[in-house]
């Protein structure tokens, strides 16, 4: 069983359809790049996966689970949204780390109130916020920011707060995690130490959706990619498929396009 | 030289029983007005559009004409117009009026002041919440509140210290606040009559207080510097 499943989905804005008919699935594991120009509809696409935006068609399938079916929305309350969507991370272009909390508390906030909500959490309070402590510690040392946990945001390198933001999303053991461009808001210099850990987090198997305009990141990260255009899968398969032996007109367009740049 | 030091206890007792009145409506203004702008605030970002629009109409009513003619018509339109004195003759009816006119008056300011500290917030920081699985009342406690706060500050203690010297408006429905202390001795009070340097001197009252809030503002400032 695919891990992750997505049907028709379907989403637009006033009269812009932004996404059409948008079918794709994805094993445990393993890491989907999703490419293509300006507009083609990809933030869109991480937006509905995460709830940020609800798609008027298609239903969204998680280890078999239906998590979303636009035929019964409106019907769902807000309540069972947000225990949904803790299926999906979400790391943003801009970070949007919480500026008033340090780097350790950014990563153990989320968690902390889920956790203060549960019933056992009364008698095991001290436990369980260790435990918390631990885990956040530890994600931040897997970033190398072990150096840095009572930093506040303001302090840090571009770099640095994406980091910060993949360990948050990290801390709360998302089935898949979502990139959107996490490397377009930084100086280039910056952009390696933010691709590294994600090419770590590939190799941990981590499950992971990632938007990109870094086409050399994207064809050795990825397993699949998947190449959109004006709402639609243009083109998708193997790295090597879509990047050495593209079969579509339109995929030739964009990358050489890119590689001229 | 011998009649001011004489003049000195019997004028400062006076003005001291008109600031209390000063400072009384200034806080009970700010306690009622401070949660009231909350209030008129979401009420004017609101998605309902009839109550959307009330309090666009009640922000541009109040904050587009002078104080001074909204505590006359608080004041007197009861009795006058209508014909059912609410406020009674007493100095406790004009107290209630002032206070009443205050704070609708700064509650629509403050409410301008909240609008512009929500919407400073970027949307990423709710959006953010909502992904890690957050309720909006935890984004607005435990992340948007602080951060309004933060930014609503510097405005916000320029109303307050207006609000202070605003306070002497009440003046024209002759409550008897610290400006009306110090011009009874003008025209004579207690033995003292054509001395206008009491009314002078309120000016001190009101620079001393505003000082003490200017430092408590900057304290705060101070205290929230620790992010940005
Ligand atoms: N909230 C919105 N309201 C109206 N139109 C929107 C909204 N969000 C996105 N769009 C439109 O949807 C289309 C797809 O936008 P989207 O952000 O998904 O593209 P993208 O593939 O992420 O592009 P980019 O590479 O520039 O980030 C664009 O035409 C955009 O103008
Ligand atoms: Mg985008």
């Amino acid at each position: 069983m695919h891990l992750l499943e997505v049907k028709q989905l379907r989403k637009s804005f006033g009269k812009i359809d932004v996404l059409k008919d948008i079918s794709f699935s994805l094993d445990r594991g393993k890491t989907l790049a999703l490419i293509g120009s300006s507009g083609s509809g990809k933030t869109t696409l991480l937006r509905c996966l995460n709830f940020l935006e609800t798609a008027d068609g298609g239903s969204i399938l998680v280890n078999g689970e239906t998590v979303f079916d636009a035929a019964q929305k409106g019907s769902i309350s807000e309540e069972v949204i947000r225990q949904r969507r803790l299926h999906f991370g979400l790391v943003f272009q801009q970070f949007h780390l919480f500026p008033q909390y340090t780097v350790l508390e950014n990563v153990k906030l989320a968690g902390q109130l889920l956790a203060r909500a549960k019933p056992d959490y009364r008698g095991h309070a001290a436990q369980i916020e260790r435990e918390l402590d631990d885990t956040a510690r530890s994600l931040l040392d897997k970033m190398g920011l072990s150096e840095r946990v009572d930093a506040y945001p303001y302090m840090l390198s571009g770099g640095q707060s994406q980091r910060v933001a993949i360990a948050r999303a990290l801390a709360l053991q998302p089935d898949v995690l979502c990139f959107d461009e996490p490397t377009s808001a930084l100086d280039p210099e910056l952009t390696g130490e933010v691709l590294k850990v994600i090419r770590e987090l590939a190799c941990q198997n981590t499950t992971m959706v990632i938007v990109t305009h870094e086409m050399g990141f994207a064809r050795d990260v990825s397993d699949y990619v998947i190449f959109m255009d004006q709402g639609v899968i243009c083109e998708e398969g193997t790295p090597d498929d879509v990047f050495n032996h593209p079969r579509q007109e339109r995929t030739r367009l964009f990358l050489r396009h890119y590689y001229e740049q | 030289m011998q009649l001011f030091l004489e003049q000195l206890p019997v004028v400062f007792q006076s003005l001291n029983i008109g600031f209390l009145q000063t400072l009384k409506l200034f806080i009970v203004t700010l306690i009622s007005a401070l949660p009231l702008g909350l209030l008129i605030c979401f009420g004017s970002i609101s998605k309902l559009k009839p109550i959307r629009w009330f309090c666009h109409t009640l922000i541009w009513i109040i904050r587009g004409s002078p104080l001074m003619i909204q505590l006359l018509i608080v004041y007197y339109f009861p009795g006058l117009v209508l014909h059912t004195p609410l406020w009674g003759g007493g100095e406790s009816g004009r107290f209630m009026a002032a206070a009443l006119a205050f704070s609708i008056n700064y509650g629509c300011y403050f409410a301008e002041i909240y609008r512009g500290g929500i919407q400073s917030i970027p949307i990423g920081q709710e959006e953010a919440g909502l992904v890690l699985g957050m309720t909006r009342r935890q984004i607005f406690w435990k992340i948007k509140l602080l951060q309004m706060i933060k930014a609503i500050l510097p405005p916000m203690s320029n109303e307050i210290i207006t609000l202070v010297k605003d306070t002497s408006l009440a003046r024209i429905i002759a409550l008897q606040e610290i400006i009306w202390a110090g011009q009874a001795f003008m025209k004579g009070s207690q033995n003292i009559s054509g001395a206008i340097w009491p009314l002078f001197f309120t000016g001190v009252y009101y620079l001393v207080w505003n000082g003490c809030l200017t430092l408590f503002f900057r304290w705060l400032e101070k205290k929230l510097s620790y992010f940005r």
